[in-house]
């Protein structure tokens, strides 16, 4: 992964009526780096998105990509991006095709090569001669991400882009995001509400709350390695870890212990040579939800979940 | 741009609706000369020959060009007609009968305002429905300013416009043809001085050249409208409204100098040549300078409003 910036954003603002609806917002995208954009409903996701795209005009602050305005040089800005926005529309009368070639003819050296290539790599290739308005959500969302990849771009937006597709299309579109990272160096920009889906698409998670960017963190950071262990009679183990000369937290019906893995065998025969009956024993990760559900507070994340 | 411009086209006839306004044209162009040849072959012959039929127009000519009221444009007209009437009675030149492809031709251009309302609808609908499918936002995230997207609809529209209009004549020509064929006559012209013989396909260009400028107006204000509110059916509805009302307003508003500033008063430019002036006092340069002032109004308000708005449908 090469480090290099591809996408400012500098002090973004966006106040619509007396509304700020973002508030001077700053982050760095890099080359061959999937960046996760979480917030709770509302918070200004799709309005931030808007804004990089040029659907939008930032009220202040500028965005810069391939160090190009989006301000001032809005063609130069735009020319190596593709975008998704919320669910991509197309033109229904028409053949996904012809969708396709519309878009191709927007973007300067789009050969029809090129538009094979992608229809394969989004693999329509069997029903991509009927009309749009006969598709599916999920081929609907393919098309959308095949139109996205036509120009090759170097940085990629996406504002949902999962709404609609089966598990296996998840998992597919995942996939395939990460090889256009690692193989193209392409960066991409993610907004979900998909906690888990983020979690195991994105190298970086930009979090945001009432238009302000709150945290941007990695994932995968080294955690603590931490067991949850779950045995019988429950105190009598937590006796026995404690001798052992583990710190014990009680978590649901068991414990969790802060501990490398080499010294799991170890307490686990001690455990049952105290007498104790073991029901569980595995590692134990904090997930995104967690950590989200701690940076933005319970509420809100409730009232994201219910809408 | 012209790669916009072919999106723009083969958008427009990838929808139903166009192929089916096509058809419609022709099928309305088709009923009008069947109507015609069925109403000539039931009708009782006229009671009058052409020369008759000559003679009282030199007389209605004559009168016209007693009344004081009467513009400059309408007083060579009507010069023109007393002229052309006494030479076809001198030299016993027949003038086309209404049932003949020369006739049809002639007054095609009133077959027109259909090409009018058509483009409406398109106009309106170009911008709007980007709007209401959604499809804005494809179309704006591309290295395209938004200019030229504008532009690139705009013209598509009077391209259409253009395409419509030669449909009708062609048809016109093609039935009139086919229902009636070619009669005897001669097409005669006033050119200021003496009566010579013309062009009826030049002068049946030159009458929808200048008609076309309504059909050019009422589109570009039904643009205008679809870009601004974003919605085609209250664009098409105005328009529509203001096609016929408008011009009603003419004969309102006559008494009162605004009248003069007044878009209707302006979009028929075959007034000038065909003596029917409601206000008689105006001429040609003053509605081009007019339609043009509009045109302009029209164009900065839908180019400012589609480059400004931000897109969140
Ligand atoms: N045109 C507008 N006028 C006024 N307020 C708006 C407008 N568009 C968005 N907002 C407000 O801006 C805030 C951010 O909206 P935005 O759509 O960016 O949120 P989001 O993070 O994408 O939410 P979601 O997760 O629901 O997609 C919301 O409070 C919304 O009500
Ligand atoms: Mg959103």
């Amino acid at each position: 992964m090469s480090n290099e910036k591809i996408v400012e954003i500098r002090k973004l603002s966006k106040t619509i009526g007396k509304k700020q609806i973002i508030k001077n917002l700053n982050l760095d995208l890099h080359k061959g780096e999937i960046t996760g954009f979480l917030g709770p409903n509302g918070a200004g996701k799709t309005t931030t998105i808007r804004m990089m795209v040029g659907l939008m005009k930032p009220t202040q602050g500028d965005i810069l990509i391939g160090g190009k305005s989006i301000r001032t040089d809005f063609e130069g800005s735009i020319e190596k991006v593709g975008v998704i926005v919320e669910n991509p529309e197309m033109y229904k009368f028409m053949s996904g095709y012809k969708n396709l070639v519309h878009f191709a003819r927007m973007h300067k050296g789009v050969t029809k090569a090129r538009i094979d290539e992608v229809i394969q790599q989004v693999g329509m290739q069997n029903r991509i001669k009927e009309k749009v308005g006969s598709y599916s959500l999920g081929m609907r969302q393919r098309l959308g991400l095949a139109q996205a990849l036509l120009n090759n771009p170097e940085f990629l937006i996406l504002d949902e882009p999962t709404n609609g597709l089966d598990p296996a299309g998840i998992r597919e579109f995942r996939m395939y995001l990460r090889k256009v990272a690692r193989e193209n160096d392409v960066a991409i920009f993610v907004s979900s509400h998909l906690l888990s889906e983020i979690e195991l698409l994105c190298d970086r998670i930009a979090i945001i709350q009432n238009g302000e960017l709150i945290d941007i963190k990695n994932v995968n950071e080294h955690q603590q390695s931490r067991y949850y262990i779950e045995a019988k009679p429950a105190e009598q183990a937590k006796q026995v870890l404690e001798e052992i000369g583990f710190t014990v937290h009680p978590h649901e019906n068991g414990y969790l212990i802060d501990t490398e893995p080499e010294h799991i065998p170890g307490a686990i025969k001690l455990l049952t040579a105290a007498g104790v009956d073991l029901y569980a024993v595995q590692p134990h990760r904090t997930t995104l939800e967690d950590q989200f559900l701690e940076m933005t507070g319970g509420g809100e994340i409730a009232q994201a979940h219910t809408k | 741009m012209l790669k916009l411009i072919q999106n723009e086209w083969m958008k427009l006839w990838s929808k139903k609706a166009t192929w089916i306004m096509a058809v419609l044209l022709i099928v309305i162009l088709l009923a009008n000369a069947g109507i015609t040849k069925w109403i000539e072959s039931t009708s009782p012959a006229p009671e009058m020959d052409w020369q008759e039929m000559e003679m009282m127009n030199l007389a209605s000519a004559e009168d016209q060009l007693q009344n004081p009221d009467i513009g400059p444009a309408q007083q060579d007209y009507y010069e023109g007609q007393a002229a052309i009437a006494e030479y076809r009675l001198a030299n016993d030149a027949e003038p086309f009968k209404v049932e003949s492809l020369q006739q049809q031709v002639l007054d095609g251009h009133m077959m027109l305002s259909l090409v009018t309302l058509f483009t409406v609808i398109v106009g309106a609908g170009i911008v709007a429905s980007e709007f209401s499918q959604g499809t804005i936002k494809m179309l704006l995230t591309r290295p395209v300013k938004r200019w030229k997207i504008l532009t690139s609809k705009y013209i598509t529209t009077m391209l259409f416009a253009l395409l419509f209009a030669i449909l009708t004549f062609v048809s016109i020509a093609l039935f009139s043809w086919i229902f009636f064929g070619v009669g005897d006559g001669a097409f005669l012209v006033w050119n200021g001085s003496e009566v010579v013989e013309g062009s009826y396909w030049a002068e049946a260009l030159k009458l929808s050249v200048l008609s076309l400028a309504s059909t050019w107006m009422i589109g570009t204000f039904a643009f205008m409208l679809g870009t601004v509110f974003r919605s085609s059916s209250l664009a098409i509805g105005v328009s529509i409204f203001l096609m016929f009302v408008g011009v009603q307003l003419v004969f309102l508003l006559q008494r009162f100098e605004i009248v003069k500033y007044y878009l209707f008063t302006h979009t028929d430019l075959t007034q000038f040549y065909t003596g029917f002036m409601p206000i008689p006092d105006i001429t040609m340069a003053m509605s081009l300078i007019v339609l043009t002032v509009y045109f302009l109004v029209f164009m900065v308000i839908s180019y400012w409003t589609f480059s400004k708005r931000d897109v969140t449908a």
